[in-house]
């Protein structure tokens, strides 16, 4: 025992500079703009080097509790985050568990069910522009065949805006997917036949072992699908533009307008509310599913 | 010996780190009258974001610039082979390499630039708000005045209240070009016969003689048309004019003055019964487009159009469109939409002395009588100073459409800068488009629009 922390005393230095570039690179690309960040959001700041900053209290921040924008962005974020974890996430680990029954041409379909992750969100939200237009979208010629009578322009009518950005996203839930496969792939056989030799139904085997055993992935599912709803921008950027009016707003938006206005302490603001939203996000979701835990 | 091989490679490592992380250049003088805190831009080929592929000639100031009249844009009709003209006549010395920029993402990819100190030799204008708050106040412009005094030629070119407008502490911030463009209306003569010239029609005479014809609205982009048609009516209000006017300095962040009200009561009513039927989240393409498919009768824009109506244009027009349909007016109520206090060209200072002088060379090109004559004659307008010859003249009314654009000016004619110079810059674009759905499928009234818009202005202020 001696030797050992003898050993590990003498090895410490080493540890240290081992560490050292990765300490750097994050310190450089992370840490001091995040300090940056937090530090700037309390002061008029228009980007020219933190002695520009002018130092303001919380004003920032209660301005943009008093903005419409900001309500409607916060109230959006929460139905969006809603919506993940209910059908995004739930979508996602049922295709996990289909794929994971190995039905007949499934490899095929992981592939295909892929193709969303390698096309740019930008041009994602591009191909759903085009899909969603009320004169020769596909959605509405479809509809048209029904009801020849039928204009809607999705991206730009109320509350219509709301759920065609929704649709460019619920379903797409490609890394839930995978990261509850691999789960799902790593749970030991030997459990799945005492399981069945106690006489579990393949239902009971789902619910009372995989799913449980899945709790860590679909735990990371929500934490990722929650966070990428806060930082959402591009599905919005280039279709709605958050409206009509202020109703598909979201806290990025209001953080790009504001640097766009040359305010970066308000938008450092909202970067930071965007900052607590997702750290509260993970602790929440830390919490509910336990991830502190083993799950074996 | 493991050891020292070991700390070799964490001080390679770092030592790389912090070579990355370095932009100093060694090739690159400093500024000439920049900030020197301001990162370089490399080389001789100060690209803006993109570069070029090939090295540059020995002796050849090579400088990209990101502009957004390229591709469809109507302004690369011109654009484009100036730049060729331009580097021909300065093959050898001076090279300008355009780097494609949509027009939606211009204001915005300058901004991006200029605050990363990679800012390209040259700029045309950016969003008003940033010019007047940062870039002007910081002085992050090379004094075109010193250039322009060594330039008797085109010295007397430029308007004086620009002039006096774009002037700082006896600098020079930027040039525009010397020519008035009033915004006009372009309408199909084949579907529309107005029963007198616009300049004797108000707008209510014009909505009541629309029939079933539409105009060419959008609501994408910074809806550029449908901006232009409530420009013109608030000009047309009484008092109208002159918020506008005043707007330019002093934005307009209150929006419930009479002028504007009853300007967006009539837009509404246009928007609902006559707009084309693409105009919600249409683009300015889908509404030329609209336009010059025979979707809509009208549509309001700058003569740089006329462009578009020419027949090495005929590509762009479909479903029975000629360009000899197109008949060129002021807008109702006799308006035509200038803004002579806008900014232009522009060095910012971090740029390198050579290149600047590339970039001024550019400038002086463009402003150059002849290249004037011919900007005048691709994109219309007026040059009150430049002096202009007969065969100008001839060309020039030999173009229909331009002709009658600049004959249907009269005495009486009100000018007026467009509703989007007058406002702040983020309301113009994007909240006004973002905001029109609601008024054009009624969940807004009028005078709700523009509450709306001033509790944006309120949101948006510095």
């Amino acid at each position: 025992m001696d030797t050992k922390s003898k050993l590990g005393r003498r090895n410490l230095p080493w540890v240290f500079i081992f560490l050292l570039p990765t300490l750097v690179m994050f310190a450089m690309f992370y840490l001091w703009p995040i300090i940056e960040v937090f530090y700037t959001s309390f002061t008029r700041y228009r980007g020219f080097g933190l002695h520009t900053a002018e130092w303001l209290g919380f004003a920032n921040f209660t301005r943009l509790f008093n903005m419409q924008s900001f309500l409607i962005s916060i109230t959006n974020i929460a139905l969006w985050s809603v919506l993940a974890i209910v059908l995004h996430v739930s979508f996602g680990v049922v295709v996990a568990f289909i794929f994971y029954r190995g039905i007949p041409g499934w490899k095929f379909a992981r592939a295909a069910f892929m193709v969303p992750v390698v096309i740019s969100s930008a041009a994602w939200a591009m191909i759903y522009r085009f899909i969603f237009n009320n004169d020769f979208g596909l959605l509405n010629n479809i509809i048209r065949i029904f009801n020849p009578d039928f204009q809607l322009n999705w991206f730009f009518s109320s509350p219509a805006a709301f759920w065609a950005i929704t649709f460019t996203w619920v379903f797409y839930a490609v890394i839930v997917t995978m990261v509850v496969l691999g789960d799902l792939m790593a749970i030991p056989s030997d459990l799945l036949e005492a399981a069945s030799i106690d006489g579990a139904s393949s239902w009971q085997k789902t619910w009372f072992i995989k799913l449980p055993l899945c709790r860590f992935s679909i735990g990371t599912g929500v934490i990722m699908s929650v966070t990428s709803r806060i930082s959402m921008y591009e599905a919005i950027a280039l279709t709605s533009r958050g409206g009509p009016g202020d109703d598909t707003m979201s806290l990025s938006l209001i953080l790009v307008r504001a640097i766009s206005d040359n305010n970066f302490g308000l938008a450092n603001a909202t970067a930071v509310i965007m900052f607590i939203m997702g750290i509260l996000t993970m602790v929440i979701v830390n919490k509910l599913f336990r991830m502190n835990d083993s799950v074996y | 010996m493991k050891k020292i091989s070991i700390i070799l490679v964490c001080a390679m490592l770092l030592f790389s780190l912090a070579a990355c992380a370095s932009n100093d250049n060694p090739g690159t003088p400093p500024p000439a009258g920049g900030d020197d805190n301001q990162t370089q831009t490399g080389g001789n080929d100060t690209s803006g974001g993109g570069g070029t592929d090939t090295p540059p000639a020995a002796g050849v100031i090579e400088i990209t610039i990101p502009h957004y009249k390229v591709g469809a844009n109507v302004g690369a009709l011109f654009f484009l082979p100036q730049v060729d003209r331009f580097n021909a006549k300065y093959e050898g010395v001076y090279k300008i390499n355009i780097e494609e920029v949509p027009q939606d993402d211009y204001a915005d990819k300058i901004q991006q630039l200029v605050q990363q100190g990679m800012a390209p030799a040259l700029i045309e204008g950016g969003p008003q708000t940033w010019l007047e708050e940062v870039v002007i106040p910081e002085g992050m412009f090379y004094d075109l005045s010193t250039f322009l005094a060594g330039a008797p030629d085109i010295a007397d070119f430029f308007l004086p209240e620009n002039i006096a407008h774009n002037s700082r502490s006896g600098k020079l911030f930027s040039l525009t070009y010397p020519v008035v463009r009033p915004m006009t209306i372009f309408y199909n003569g084949d579907m529309f016969s107005p029963s007198k010239s616009f300049a004797e029609l108000s707008w209510d005479d014009v909505i009541s003689e629309l029939g079933d014809n539409k105009i060419a609205f959008m609501t994408s982009e910074n809806a550029w048309t449908t901006m232009l048609t409530l420009s013109s009516m608030i000009a047309a209000e009484p008092g109208g004019a002159e918020l506008l006017t005043n707007g330019v300095v002093d934005k307009i962040t209150d929006f419930s003055h009479p002028a504007i009200v009853n300007a967006m009561t009539k837009l509404q009513t246009l928007l609902q019964n006559h707009a084309s039927s693409n105009t919600i989240g249409a683009a300015y393409a889908d509404a030329a487009n609209s336009f010059m498919s025979m979707n809509s009768a009208l549509i309001a824009n700058g003569p740089w159009m006329v462009g578009d109506f020419m027949p090495d244009s005929e590509d762009k027009w479909s479903n029975g469109f000629n360009g000899d349909m197109v008949r060129g007016d002021v807008l109702p109520g006799n308006v035509g939409l200038a803004n002579v206090l806008g900014y232009g060209w522009w060095i910012p200072s971090s740029v390198p002395q050579e290149q600047a002088e590339a970039a001024w060379a550019f400038i002086a090109f463009m402003m150059s009588a002849d290249e004037l004559e011919q900007y005048m004659l691709a994109e219309g307008g007026t040059a009150p100073r430049v002096p202009v010859n007969d065969a100008f003249l001839a060309a020039r009314a030999d173009n229909r459409i331009l002709d009658e654009l600049i004959n249907a000016v009269n005495a009486n004619t009100i000018f007026a800068p467009a509703f989007a110079d007058a406002i702040p810059s983020s309301v113009a674009d994007p909240e006004f488009g973002k905001l029109l759905p609601k008024l054009i499928d009624g969940s807004l009234t009028a005078a709700e629009f523009c509450d709306e818009l001033t509790r944006i202005a309120a949101e948006t202020a510095n």
